[in-house]
């Protein structure tokens, strides 16, 4: 099973690559005949993804999030199967390659530099945590696509303000799709972290003895719940739309982007799995 | 094949000469009488505003496009014609001329799938008329298939090629859904009627249209089934509509940015989408400034206008691929209307020869030899007439040359002496 987890390491990120091709493809040329093609060389990748993290968790004998490259790859499953779930419900197709390219960075980086832990620390084999780490990962996975989409709505937004009409202006869904796209992503987001946040709180004081209420990364996940949390309700109430909603929600990723890599890689605290 | 058509249409005459030699339903009526029988077995007319097209199945061989013309002009007294006001085909050539016609590439704005219902209707006419038989049946079977795969098969008639139509894309690029939008006309003459249409068809939730002339925008909502509100008052209700475009002829300004701005607040800071196709402009450009307000204007339109028929010009190739595939196909099918007959012919003229010999000699055979006799010179004459079938089947199957292959078999017909009866032929013997 190894060999398979070691060459599977080494197709995942080409086979991210070939879908972002077609993708991309069909992007520039908005061929017919790719629609279908490009979906189903996505969905081969998704498959084969999952079997991979699958793969990885029986051989390992532990989730894939004892360190930050196993997490990474899981953050490229998480974001690319959301914004596949998105592409089948909404059948918008036009975005994909802009979510898939940030699938392809985690994923190589991953991919160069993951390494085979055997030997974890017991806490990481609890299932609690598992959808603990699960449900935060996918809800941040959720707020990077609503960023995505907010990038987008801000580049059609401009091209129509400067009357500019190229390939962006041809290919993207109106400007009110990629608001609602971009608000159902933050609605997602916020859901998953929530649950990332209760389990947390719940469970993380029984599981670690020197758990703290002032650990940075649990700071920072719920200023990123809190802002996130404001930002919906002001659109919900209809306080707040069109740019300003989506301005909000790049600010919102900044935040829980920079929020993360101090809390990781700077921080030191009990929340520091590796 | 000949078929003849002769075309006067928007490259080959100004719009007075076309004006002038369009027909109308009555005339083209009068055509189809004046000619039918005497000058063409079936024929059809396409008479639009770019052009007036004339098909023709000619009785005569003599008949040509001096014929078809005086025709016409039998019917249109029209002065300053010349000959290059005209475009003649013949054959091939005019199927595919008409093929061309059909798929929109002929048109002024091209892609125009305006052009594809009037060829419909123009058949129709005709087949009510009697004056459309069998073969121009096929051939405009064959023209809408090409017309159908041009646009299904193609970008050709893709995106917006019209201002008022370009402003519609663009407001469809700003709300993802009409049907849960308002939008307001100012100006009910032939942009505002044809904005306000576009956005009625695209199923606009409330349209409401005011003019300076009362009377004019009333008939226009009663159309469309809009509302109406005086021009006087149109600029305290500005702020409950999604969409305001406005086309009227005035001088001056009739929205200033001040009333926009008083707008976007009343409506809550709300996206407002202002498009403005009158010339001179009717809206304050300084709005666009505002960052709640998209703003465009004629100019702006018009690189959306320009850019949709660059890339319709672009997909002209593609269409041209169609439209051979359709003509080979189509000249193949009536390459086989006189191939059949010929092999049919042949084959009867040699049967017939060897059945008088095998009767006339049968005599000198025994009973029982006879019948090998019938065997035997049965397989001399599929022998013998296996390579020239094939032959013509070739010349039938090979498609554009339909010129070529009737003479490949009238030379046949010739040699064999199959222009005559069989009767001709025992007679001479």
């Amino acid at each position: 099973m190894k060999i398979v987890i070691d060459i599977s390491n080494f197709i995942i990120p080409v086979l991210y690559i070939i879908s972002f091709g077609f993708y991309f493809y069909d992007f520039i040329k908005a061929e017919k005949k790719f629609i279908n093609l490009k979906r189903f060389s996505f969905c081969l990748t998704l498959l084969y993804h999952l079997i991979y993290l699958l793969l990885r968790t029986f051989e390992f004998d532990h989730p894939p999030i004892t360190n930050v490259y196993e997490i990474f790859t899981i953050l490229a499953f998480c974001i690319s199967f959301s914004y596949f779930i998105l592409e089948l419900v909404t059948d918008i197709r036009g975005t994909g390659p802009f979510i898939i390219i940030i699938s392809i960075i985690f994923q190589i980086i991953s991919s160069a530099l993951i390494s085979d832990v055997y030997q974890v620390k017991e806490v990481l084999r609890n299932h609690l945590l598992g959808i603990h780490v699960f449900s935060a990962l996918a809800g941040y996975s959720a707020i990077t696509i609503s960023a995505v989409y907010g990038f987008l709505y801000l580049i059609l937004f401009n091209d129509i303000k400067l009357n500019k009409f190229g390939l962006v202006f041809n290919r993207l869904p109106s400007l009110e799709i990629l608001e609602r796209l971009s608000y159902i992503s933050a609605i997602i987001g916020f859901s998953l972290l929530s649950v990332a946040i209760i389990i947390g709180v719940i469970w993380l004081p029984k599981a670690f003895p020197h758990f703290s209420y002032l650990d940075p990364k649990l700071i920072g996940t719920s200023l990123v719940w809190l802002l996130y949390g404001f930002g919906i309700s002001s659109k919900f109430f209809g306080r707040w739309q069109g740019k300003k909603v989506i301005l909000f929600s790049i600010i919102g990723f900044v935040i829980a982007i920079s929020s993360t890599i101090v809390t990781n890689f700077i921080a030191r605290s009990f929340h520091s799995f590796y | 094949m000949n078929l003849l058509a002769t075309s006067i249409n928007h490259k080959t005459a100004s719009v007075e000469l076309r004006e002038a030699l369009y027909l109308n339903s009555d005339e083209i009526k009068e055509y189809f009488k004046n000619t039918k029988g005497s000058l063409f077995s079936e024929g059809l007319i396409i008479s639009t505003c770019n052009r007036t097209e004339i098909y023709g199945i000619p009785l005569n061989k003599s008949t040509g496009p001096i014929e078809i013309q005086t025709a016409l002009l039998k019917l249109k007294s029209v002065s300053g014609l010349k000959d290059d006001n005209f475009q003649y085909f013949l054959s091939a050539n005019a199927v595919r001329h008409l093929f061309s016609v059909a798929a929109g590439i002929d048109s002024l704005l091209i892609g125009d799938n305006q052009i594809f219902k009037q060829v419909k209707d123009s058949f129709q006419m005709a087949e009510e008329n009697n004056f459309a038989g069998f073969l121009m049946k096929r051939i405009f079977d064959a023209a809408i298939k090409a017309g159908k795969r041009a646009i299904s098969e193609t970008r050709i008639s893709e995106g917006a090629v019209t201002v008022s139509y370009a402003a519609v894309q663009l407001i469809e690029k700003i709300f993802s859904s009409l049907n849960r939008k308002s939008a307001l006309i100012i100006g009910a003459g032939e942009s505002g009627e044809l904005a306000a249409k576009h956005l009625s068809e695209r199923g606009i939730r409330n349209l409401t249209i005011t003019n300076r002339t009362l009377q004019r925008a009333e008939k226009l909502a009663k159309s469309l089934n809009a509302r109406v509100i005086p021009f006087s008052e149109f600029k305290e209700s500005l702020h409950e509509f999604d969409v305001i475009l406005s086309a009227t002829s005035s001088d001056n300004l009739i929205i200033t940015k001040e009333d926009i701005l008083l707008s976007v607040k009343k409506r809550g800071y709300n996206p407002c989408v202002l498009m403005d196709i009158a010339i001179p402009r009717d809206i304050d450009p300084e709005v666009r400034n505002i960052d709640y307000v998209f703003y465009n204007d004629i100019d702006s339109l018009n690189i959306i206008v320009q850019q949709n028929l660059l890339r319709r010009k672009e997909e002209i190739p593609k269409v041209e691929k169609i439209l051979d595939e359709e003509l080979f196909t189509f000249m193949n099918w009536y390459n086989t209307l006189e191939a059949a007959p010929a092999i049919k012919d042949l084959r009867d003229y040699f049967e017939f020869i060897r059945a008088e010999e095998v009767d006339k000699n049968k005599n000198r055979f025994s009973t029982e030899d006879q019948e090998k006799l019938e065997i035997v010179t049965k397989r001399i004459i599929n022998k013998i007439l296996h390579h020239p079938t094939v032959e013509l089947k070739k010349f039938a199957e090979s498609g554009m040359n339909g010129d070529e292959a009737a003479i490949k078999i009238s030379i046949i017909r010739e040699l064999f002496g199959m222009n005559k009866t069989i009767s001709d032929v025992t007679s001479n013997k």
